[in-house]
């Protein structure tokens, strides 16, 4: 299969059942939202070594926060509820908290409700002052307003916690290295404008693909040698002699058809630059399909058939 | 369904004791059962009211004077609006719920609430707060002598400065962002309050007699 000359792997990505969940985060101005939401999502780039994976999802206008100052929306993802809400709280102490003017608000509706603010208050030190009031639908949401040297730190008790999916991905093949990220930042551009989904690592992209397992004991996954280029000779590679670059979109969302649909959108920005720009090829990362229970099969997904059962 | 509706007879001249017209405890009940209840020792409710309607979550009250005593008194639960005044004891020890006032009230407004929402539109008497525990108390009008005595948590949003008291503390004017939330709380409500827009206040924290966790925010203009 090829798109725009460039050939779309007959392959899937593997990606893991995981928790979600969704925080809103607001500021005096746009400027300082992103400073808390940057620290917030900071080293969140994979669940093997930070306990999350984060991102920042997309701006929020005034109209759309509750308490009508702009910001951002974030989510974050991590393998069990118990490390989501330890991290989430981490996060919310040493990031949201320390942030000038910054305020958190729960993003998620669920039945599941994890602590934002909840044990923050205590930073409060007995002046803390609680507040029962009802949102836009009439339910009646707690807030806690903490004294901080800056005025007053606003948070929601808890946000909702819900049942997402990991590790959605794509590689792109390519002739060099500029050319190979000048279309992986084609593609998160234009994964960017789609809700419900994040691309965790830097910049959305991650050059440093790994396998299961290690010559060394200690380590339980090591670099992708197979797709590593100045390995070609050395191993079992899975890279052609015209390529000399590989990276990799990894995607967390909420469900499988959000995953879907951005890989599309992502695939289909990295192919339009085309054969001529150095696009050769289009994989994805799995483990044989042992391992995770989604599998994102790359035909499909181009084709349009976003809605791919469970293994 | 409409909203459960309390006209009150000019006819009647002593006060009525209105504890027993709460949202929470009035739901279930028939006509019938409602103009039953016995709100004095010799007052039913049809002595007093001329009732209308039947959704008992909102209750309103109309042609209110300083007669009707304890109105949304332990109210957990619903809606209240009262057109008109009101005498003692409105919406003390509230649990729960939305109280509106669009008149003035009388002495120990708010006194020993614990949760919800009171908005007073007009003046409130003597002892407003009274041992209020938690909550929010609005009063767009003027407040009396021994406001927020022996106040303990909860919070008071004040239009107009209150009497200085020895027992409250002068902590500065702020800017809150958390009025943003608290103003788009009273958004739906039918009620002067939903025109506030002010976010600048002066804060004061008392009552020091005792625990003194609570707050006036007196609204600057």
């Amino acid at each position: 299969m090829k798109l725009n000359g460039v050939q779309i792997d007959d392959t899937f990505a593997e990606a893991f059942n995981m928790r979600g969940t969704r925080v809103l985060i607001t500021a005096q101005n746009l400027k300082w939202a992103y400073n808390a939401a940057n620290a917030m999502t900071g080293f969140a780039t994979s669940v093997i070594g930070c306990g999350v994976e984060a991102g920042i999802e997309r701006e929020l206008s005034e109209e759309e926060t509750p308490d009508g100052r702009p910001g951002v929306s974030i989510l974050m993802f991590a393998m069990g509820s118990k490390v989501l809400m330890q991290q989430l709280e981490t996060r919310m102490g040493q990031c949201i908290l320390t942030c000038p003017t910054a305020a958190a608000f729960s993003g998620i509706e669920s039945e599941d409700q994890i602590s934002l603010g909840k044990n923050l208050r205590y930073f409060g030190d007995g002046n803390q002052i609680s507040k029962l009031l009802p949102n836009a639908k009439g339910e009646n949401q707690r807030y806690w307003r903490i004294p901080v040297m800056d005025g007053e730190f606003l948070t929601q008790e808890t946000t909702g916690m819900v049942r997402a999916i990991g590790g959605g991905n794509f590689l792109v093949l390519g002739q060099s290295q500029p050319q190979v990220l000048a279309a992986c930042e084609a593609a998160i551009e234009a994964m960017k404008k789609l809700p419900n989904v994040v691309m965790p690592f830097p910049g959305g992209v991650v050059r440093s693909g790994s396998k299961v397992g290690s010559k060394y004991p200690k380590m339980f996954a090591s670099t992708n040698d197979a797709f590593c280029p100045t390995l070609k000779g050395v191993v079992k590679s899975e890279l052609s002699d015209d390529i000399e670059s590989v990276m990799e979109i990894v995607i967390d969302g909420l469900s499988f058809e959000d995953i879907a649909l951005s890989m599309k959108i992502g695939i289909e920005a990295a192919c339009a630059l085309g054969t001529e720009n150095g696009i050769k090829r289009i994989s994805a990362g799995n483990y044989g399909g042992k391992l995770g229970p989604h599998l994102f099969k790359l035909h499909d997904i181009v084709n349009g058939n976003l809605s791919g059962a469970a293994k | 369904m409409s909203a459960l509706t309390f006209s009150l007879n000019t006819s009647v001249k002593q006060a009525v004791n209105c504890k027993k017209l709460t949202p929470d405890s009035l739901q279930g009940k028939s006509l019938a059962d409602i103009l039953a209840i016995k709100l004095n020792e010799q007052l039913k409710v049809a002595d007093v009211f001329a009732v209308q309607g039947d959704d008992a979550t909102t209750l309103v009250f109309k042609h209110a004077t300083s007669q009707l005593n304890y109105i949304g008194y332990r109210m957990k639960t619903g809606n209240i609006i009262i057109e008109g005044d009101t005498g003692d004891f409105i919406g003390a020890e509230m649990q729960g719920g939305t109280l509106i006032c669009k008149g003035n009230t009388g002495e120990r407004t708010g006194d020993t609430m614990r949760r919800g929402l009171l908005l007073i539109e007009g003046n409130v008497g003597n002892y407003c707060a009274s041992n209020m525990r938690a909550g929010t108390l609005g009063i767009l009008g003027n407040t009396g002598a021994y406001l927020g005595y022996g106040m303990k948590r909860g919070t008071l949003l004040l239009s107009q400065p209150p009497a200085a008291q020895a027992t409250w503390l002068d902590c500065g004017l702020h800017t809150l962002p958390f009025l943003n939330i608290l103003y788009q709380s009273f958004q739906t409500l039918d009620s002067q309050f939903a025109q506030l827009s002010c976010m600048r206040v002066r804060r004061w924290v008392g009552d020091i007699s005792g625990l003194g966790k609570a707050e006036m925010l007196v609204l600057q203009a």
